[in-house]
């Protein structure tokens, strides 16, 4: 089985100044290819920090954290925006779509960031925008949508340019049940497949069902890892 | 990237509008207070522009500026045409005179006196009537703006306007019969005095009784003459002052700039306006790269590097910024042409473009440094905060 | 339309009409061109002077030997005259009343004359009758004695009438006189330049501002020559020069010295007016021109350009100093 993501003893400590607050103490977690692995815990309990660390925006004090044997924090920051342009997918709790930009062009970023033509970038985009079920409003703009197809145009946006990890930040939090439930059935039928893997955090219960494993973190901790391959 | 970087600025209409505004009105205030200024600077020597034909102007030593005149003797006029490199001198007589109009009251005027045979150094433009007309009797040509206004007739109607003097009509000249033969059209002046323009020996007969009355001696230079070293003759010749028609501008020029308060009292609002405009199009630039912030950092986190993210917004800021500079003097531009016709002094030369120019994009480029400086420190992290 | 383009598109108006704005503002003003170009001088180095001209004989202003009302003028502007042409004539009225009784006076004495001969020749019969007589008895000697002498007193009385007969007549010859001085005669042959005095007008005798008559003779023209004191000490009698006429530099006649006036003197600025300033010395110079030359007339005035030596202000600057310091 190959490691997506392989956490050794992570550590990250937010100094604000007056106080040190550790985020992260001690993580050990390894995430396999193909898996979709959910990130449970209550609110500061460290799991955006993870992903942050995970999808290398984010630089941890100590410990080792390698993506698909790499490790991140080895790499020189060049190297580093590179791999994420390449590697990455992000979907965001809100959406964090451009909002001066329509669904087709929304989804293009990520190619146009890997230095692809914007024509180009856009066809393809506009594809990816079929997948996910949003063909016909490739020109609208994210204000025009609902949340649940913003939702879907930020997932097309994680993955239109084939990356490896697709890291999920409450994916589902800002919707209603249903369109929580549809979104996690695009991400799961759609970004899903062998090569790829998912890491949603999340504290939503209805959708726990959708994942392969659950990590359940507390104070820093991965108190318990559900579900087993 | 590039076409991100416009998506955004434009799809924002509202604070779109806002930036540019903020930057219309900081290019507007830094164009149009330096415009009036330099309109005011430039009346100060618009007669010695008027007077176009000669190279050279000779004063009394102590002539200060144009409008401070110490008169020579006659004599002095043959002295200066005998010098070697001189093609022609001519005498003229600038004094103030006060002219009596019809319903009583005393206006003062510059008079200008022209040589009689040649009348050099007459009004640039005539409106009505010919140069030569000066030499009818009694004949003097007033300016446009004169005769529209301060040597006009007393309007019928109490606080109406003035009725405008016409050829053909009559003013008092230090008691002495004077005929308007011809309107001209002359730059205005910095005092906004009527101009009456007249020959060289009525002038003297206007002026009141001294022993000189002759202000400037008007120098044309033999063709091919080195100006420098002529003037340098003529002074040493003749121990007067000569200078340059571009010299006698500065030294006018430079005289209202170190003995009137108009220099810094513009300076002062020149200087507030671009400040202002500074802070307003400034603040504006920096809340919009505020609050697009997130954006930045979506995008940064999605693997765009500082770099890229350094041209997107300086390729805002120069967009909104000639933009507004555009707008800016366009407007300025529309004011000046507005207020031709009105006793507003206004003058708008390349410099000034060039200079606002600068001015605004100095202030892109400060708001954009900012700006940049926010957006690099940026942790890409922020994306994952609610 | 949306206001992403509309906002550039005004940008760009805006500029390019700044633009226009700062083109066509910031054309030079016109330049008045003088109505006539000035006369320019055909030297390198070179006095410039403003010059009057005046007949070559001088102008001569005709003045009355006796103050007297005008009765008729005989010339008008313009006339050729001989030497001796009356020019007008002065009231002469009372003259000739003044004359008619010298002349009757001068017949009373002629009538004295001859009752003085008459009387006389009485006397020298009665006296000579008296004479003839031999008989000293016949008359007294008394009696004798008394006619002798009548007849001298008459003699005498003739020869005194005789003398007022000729005191009469130089009373007569000197009305006569008087009366042709009322008659004012041009002195040369010239042209009458200037008539000032009209029939009934006073004629005032001795030295006028105005004038009577001014005679001249125009054959040759001179040009009066200001040369400002300053600049006297470069003028060159074997010097060329030149004189422009004002108003059109086309006409331009070539100068010869005629003389100069070695006494400097006050400047008139000539312009003619009664109220002329002196303000300082001049030179003054006349020179000779050909009048067929020039389409000028007396009393007008010249642009006048004498080459002189070319002078480096440097070299003598002291000198200048000088010159400055005594003019002022």
């Amino acid at each position: 089985m190959d490691l997506a993501v392989r956490c050794q003893n992570v550590v990250k400590v937010y100094d604000t100044g007056e106080q040190k607050v550790t985020a992260l103490n001690g993580i050990n977690l390894d995430i396999a290819v193909g898996e979709l692995m959910m990130l449970v815990g209550p609110s500061g309990c460290g799991k955006t920090t993870l992903i942050s660390v995970m999808a290398g925006i984010l630089d941890q004090d100590d410990g080792s954290c390698e993506v698909f044997g790499e490790n991140l924090i080895d790499m020189r920051s060049r190297d580093k925006l590179n791999f994420r342009a390449h590697n990455i997918g992000f979907v965001f709790q809100a959406f964090n779509l451009l909002p001066s930009l329509n669904a087709a062009e929304n989804v293009s970023v990520p190619l146009i960031i890997n230095g692809m033509k914007r024509v180009e970038a856009e066809r393809k985009a506009t594809s990816v925008l079929e997948q996910v079920g949003l063909g016909e409003r490739a020109t609208s703009l994210p204000s025009q949508l609902s949340g649940g197809q913003q939702q879907r145009v930020a997932i097309a946006r994680a993955l239109v340019h084939s990356p490896r990890l697709i890291v999920c930040d409450e994916p589902t939090s800002a919707l209603d049940h249903e369109t929580g439930h549809n979104v996690m059935t695009l991400l799961k039928d759609v970004a899903l497949h062998k090569d790829r893997t998912l890491v949603i955090v999340t504290h939503d219960a209805r959708i726990f069902d959708f994942a392969d494993r659950i990590a359940e973190m507390d104070d820093g901790h991965i108190i318990k890892v559900k579900g087993a391959r | 990237m590039y076409y991100i970087a416009l998506k955004m600025l434009i799809g924002d209409k509202g604070k779109y509008i806002g930036i540019v505004m903020g930057l219309t009105f900081a290019s507007l205030i830094m164009t149009q207070q330096p415009a009036i200024f330099l309109g005011l600077m430039t009346r100060s020597y618009s007669f010695i522009t008027d007077v176009g034909l000669p190279d050279i102007w000779v004063m009394d030593p102590k002539v200060q500026f144009v409008d401070d005149i110490k008169p020579l003797q006659d004599t002095e006029l043959y002295r200066v045409r005998g010098i070697s490199g001189v093609e022609w001198a001519m005498p003229m007589y600038k004094g103030l005179l006060k002219a009596r109009l019809t319903d009583g009251t005393f206006q003062t005027c510059i008079v200008v006196g022209l040589d009689d045979a040649t009348l050099t150094g007459g009004p640039p433009v005539m409106l009505e009537g010919k140069i030569d007309d000066l030499r009818r009797s009694d004949g003097v040509i007033v300016d446009i703006d004169g005769a529209r206004d301060k040597l006009g007739k007393p309007s019928p109607v109490p606080g109406g306007k003035p009725i405008p003097l016409k050829v053909g009509d009559v003013l008092e000249l230090n008691d002495l019969r004077a005929i308007v033969v011809g309107i001209a059209k002359v730059t205005r002046t910095f005092q906004s005095q009527p101009v009456v323009y007249t020959t060289y020996s009525r002038a003297k007969s206007y002026a009141p009784k001294e022993r000189k009355l002759l202000s400037f001696v008007l120098v044309k230079a033999k063709q091919g003459q080195n100006l420098v070293e002529l003037t340098r003759r003529i002074r040493e010749t003749t121990g007067l002052a000569a200078y340059t028609q571009a010299e006698f501008k500065t030294l006018t020029f430079e005289y209202f700039m170190h003995n009137t308060g108009i220099p810094i009292n513009f300076g002062i609002s020149v200087l507030l306006g671009f400040i202002v405009g500074a802070a307003i199009a400034g603040q504006t630039f920096y809340n919009f790269t505020l609050e697009n912030l997130r954006q930045f950092g979506v995008l940064k986190a999605m693997g765009t590097s500082n770099w890229t993210l350094l041209r997107m917004i300086l390729l805002q800021a120069v967009l909104v910024g000639s933009i507004g500079y555009g707008l800016g003097v366009g407007l300025t531009a529309l004011f000046g042409y507005a207020m031709r016709n009105t006793i507003l002094a206004f003058k708008f030369p390349w410099q000034l473009l060039l200079f606002s120019g600068a001015g605004v994009s100095l202030i892109c480029v400060f708001a954009a440094i900012i700006s940049i400086l926010k957006v690099i420190r940026l942790e890409p992290a922020i994306v994952f905060k609610g | 339309m949306q206001i992403k383009y509309i906002l550039p598109l005004l940008a760009v108006a805006g500029f390019l009409f700044a633009a226009y704005t700062v083109i066509s503002g910031n054309k030079p003003v016109p330049v008045a061109k003088a109505v006539t170009e000035p006369a320019s001088a055909p030297f390198k180095s070179f006095i410039a002077g403003a010059g009057i001209v005046e007949a070559q004989s001088q102008n001569i202003a005709i003045g009355t030997p006796l103050p007297e009302i005008v009765k008729t003028v005989a010339v008008k502007v313009g006339d050729q005259v001989k030497a001796g042409a009356p020019l007008f004539y002065l009231d002469d009225r009372d003259t000739r009343a003044i004359l008619a009784i010298k002349i009757a006076d001068l017949a009373k004495a002629k009538a004295d004359v001859s009752v003085a001969k008459a009387t006389f020749s009485d006397a020298k019969s009665l006296s000579d009758l008296a004479e003839a007589v031999t008989d000293r008895r016949a008359i007294s000697s008394e009696e004798l004695l008394r006619r002798r002498n009548a007849m001298l007193i008459a003699k005498a009385r003739l020869e005194s009438a005789q003398a007022l007969v000729q005191q009469a007549e130089a009373g007569v010859a000197d009305t006569e006189t008087t009366l042709s001085r009322l008659v004012v005669r041009a002195p040369v042959d010239g042209e009458v330049l200037q008539v000032n005095i009209r029939p009934g007008e006073f004629a005032q005798a001795g030295f006028l501002n105005t004038p009577l008559l001014v005679l001249g003779n125009l054959d040759q023209l001179h040009v009066r020559v200001d040369i400002d004191e300053n600049d006297a000490w470069r003028f060159d009698k074997n010097s060329k020069a030149v004189a422009f006429l004002r108003g059109n530099r086309r006409f331009k006649v070539d100068l010869t010295l005629a003389y100069v006036e070695p006494y400097v003197v006050p400047k008139k600025s000539l312009t003619g007016d009664s109220t002329e300033r002196v303000d300082t010395r001049v030179l003054q110079a006349l020179y000779r021109f050909d009048r067929k030359q020039l389409p000028v007339y007396v009393g007008q005035q010249m642009d006048v350009f004498i080459e002189a030596q070319d002078y480096s202000p440097s070299k003598d600057s002291d000198n200048r100093q000088d010159a400055k310091g005594s003019s002022s």
